[in-house]
């Protein structure tokens, strides 16, 4: 009578401040194995999650994608809180296993470009679900925004997600400059980038960096920036342009071809 | 003194009915002996051996995960032992007092049967609380040790690359934070709570068994269930579309078995949530309620059992 109302208010409780996990989602326990699932069962999911986290590694030794893919939702699905087990898991399909695909030998150049978007789109929709678990995560986006500047080659979502970072717990000092950096690639998007980049400029010596200011030169031009208004910096590209154009070497006597 | 066995024994006859705590005490420390004897601390060696293995496991992750499974792979291990020791060695203990002719042997002295019962609790309690603490300490060397090894590595690959110090102390923080944290001083006393609870409910199985093997099978089964009795009860619910019958018999379910999963709440102290103290006390106070109902419901079975 007393106990099982003050049970439940317990759990609610340890549940809300994240000190014990909500049972695992149906589709997972459907898919556990017949001892991962007593594990389970019997309390020992941390355990469970670690042998599944072995298996997983497994799995990528043999470059297993699929079979890795079903791992991680496992163990996903046991510790969902656990943000890094989502990191490893869109890193793994975007970017080893997409990697793996377009350098398989085995597969046919149609094959490999079919089997790079599945991956790719896999990956970015366990970003998505990544983030509704995490919604404050700047590693989880430090990873996707990953897949969009290597993989997808697309400038504006990773603006966009290296953007989301800013100011999030965690997220490395270098987000605003990227931010702007891959805004200024994005077209449509290059004024903002320029006064965000401009700001940067101003703000600290620090942030005189050469892809900040060679992003900047870029940007001067497209724009069309009055001359008196450029910033005094020598492009740091212009002088390895220059050198390959007169044949001289760089410094420490190396020679570009 | 026989004038005072005398006094003590008629006033057990039916006038003075006080729990005596140095006769508990001296129950406790005897089963406490008698475990030891048994070398169940042998097991410490193996757990350390695995966890060295676990330390040094070369996988391609990065430190902070590497420093996280250490860790849930001995709290994990902690957790099997301490709930496995409870059923098994609370459901040996009677059996083999019986066996022994010990247990007459106590009960022919003035002890009430509740000391007894309580004394066997406390000794096997004790034994699990110095395992914990002597798997605690050999973790907490494994741990502190990686964690200085991954931080300085870390550290020296950072300033070579030349990276700006706030975001080096950012990368050495997340290892760090995945080192030795007083707060896993709590995840220890919540594995110990769950073990409390074990342990009751075993002793209570071990009053009317006919056999420890009996005890142990049934204790390890209400153990599972206990576990997945939340989600069980969830799932058949949902299935049962509001079925009266089903909510009813999942009601008395619910009263007979204990939520041991409840008692989980390491797991969340382990990943690096914050602890809520307000929490851990409740949590506290339901292991002392819930041994104190099995050693109740055990007495009301061992109060006039003939041996």
């Amino acid at each position: 009578m007393i106990r099982t109302p003050l049970e439940s208010t317990l759990r609610t409780q340890l549940v809300d401040s994240h000190l014990l996990s909500e049972p695992p989602a149906r589709d997972t326990f459907m898919k556990l194995g017949q001892s991962t699932l007593m594990g389970t069962l019997g309390g020992l999911r941390p355990l469970v999650a670690v042998y599944l986290g072995l298996k997983a590694h497994n799995h990528f030794s043999y470059t297993e994608w699929d079979e890795l893919d079903t791992t991680y939702g496992l163990i996903t699905g046991l510790e969902p809180r656990e943000e890094d087990h989502w990191v490893h898991w869109i890193w793994h399909i975007g970017i080893n296993a997409t990697a793996n695909v377009q350098t398989s030998r085995n597969l046919t150049p149609r094959q490999r470009e079919t089997e790079f978007n599945r991956y790719i789109q896999r990956a970015i929709q366990i970003g998505d679900d990544a983030l509704k678990e995490h919604p404050r995560s700047a590693d989880i986006r430090l990873q996707i925004a990953e897949l969009y500047r290597e993989k997808l080659k697309d400038p504006c979502e990773a603006s966009r997600l290296y953007g989301e970072m800013i100011g999030l717990p965690d997220s490395l000092s270098y987000v605003e400059r990227f931010h702007y950096y891959f805004m200024a690639d994005c077209p449509g998007r290059e004024k903002d980038a320029y006064e965000g980049l401009m700001r940067l400029y101003k703000e600290s010596e620090n942030n005189h960096l050469p892809t900040l200011i060679v992003k900047i030169k870029k940007l001067e031009v497209l724009l069309k920036i009055p001359i008196h208004q450029w910033i005094p910096d020598q492009d740091p590209d212009e002088l390895i342009r220059r050198q390959r154009r007169s044949g001289e070497p760089l410094p420490g006597g190396i020679r570009l071809p | 003194m026989a004038t005072d066995d005398a006094t003590q024994a008629q006033q057990l006859g039916g006038r003075n009915w006080m729990i005596s705590g140095s006769r508990i005490w001296t129950i406790a420390r005897g089963t406490l002996t008698q475990l030891i004897r048994m070398k169940t601390f042998y097991f410490l060696i193996a757990i350390a051996f695995l966890l060295v293995i676990v330390g040094n496991l070369n996988l391609q992750a990065s430190a902070a995960s590497q420093l996280s499974m250490i860790k849930k792979v001995s709290f994990g291990t902690m957790d099997l032992f301490a709930w496995l020791f409870a059923i098994v060695a609370t459901a040996v203990l009677i059996p083999r007092d019986i066996e022994d002719r010990t247990l007459y042997t106590i009960l022919s002295k003035p002890v009430l049967r509740i000391e007894y019962l309580l004394g066997k609790l406390v000794g096997v309690l004790l034994v699990i609380a110095i395992a914990l603490i002597g798997m605690f300490i050999v973790f907490s060397l494994i741990i502190h040790a990686r964690t200085v090894a991954f931080a300085g590595a870390e550290l020296e690959y950072l300033k070579g690359a030349g990276k700006p110090a706030a975001d080096i102390q950012l990368e050495v923080n997340a290892i760090t934070s995945q080192g030795l944290r007083p707060a896993l001083g709590i995840a220890v006393l919540a594995i110990f709570l769950k073990s409390a609870v074990v342990a009751s409910v075993t002793i209570f199985l071990s009053t009317f068994a006919s056999s420890s093997l009996f005890s142990i099978i049934i204790g390890m089964i209400l153990y599972l269930v206990g576990n997945a009795r939340e989600m069980a009860m969830s799932f058949w619910e949902y299935e049962s579309d509001g079925s009266m019958a089903v909510a009813l018999i999942s009601k008395v379910f619910k009263i007979l078995i204990p939520d041991y999963q409840l008692f989980s709440f390491a797991e969340g102290i382990v990943l690096g949530e914050k602890i809520l103290p307000h929490l851990v006390w409740s949590m506290a106070g339901m292991s002392i309620f819930y041994a104190g109902f099995f050693i109740a419901l055990a007495l009301l079975v061992f109060y006039d059992k003939e041996f």
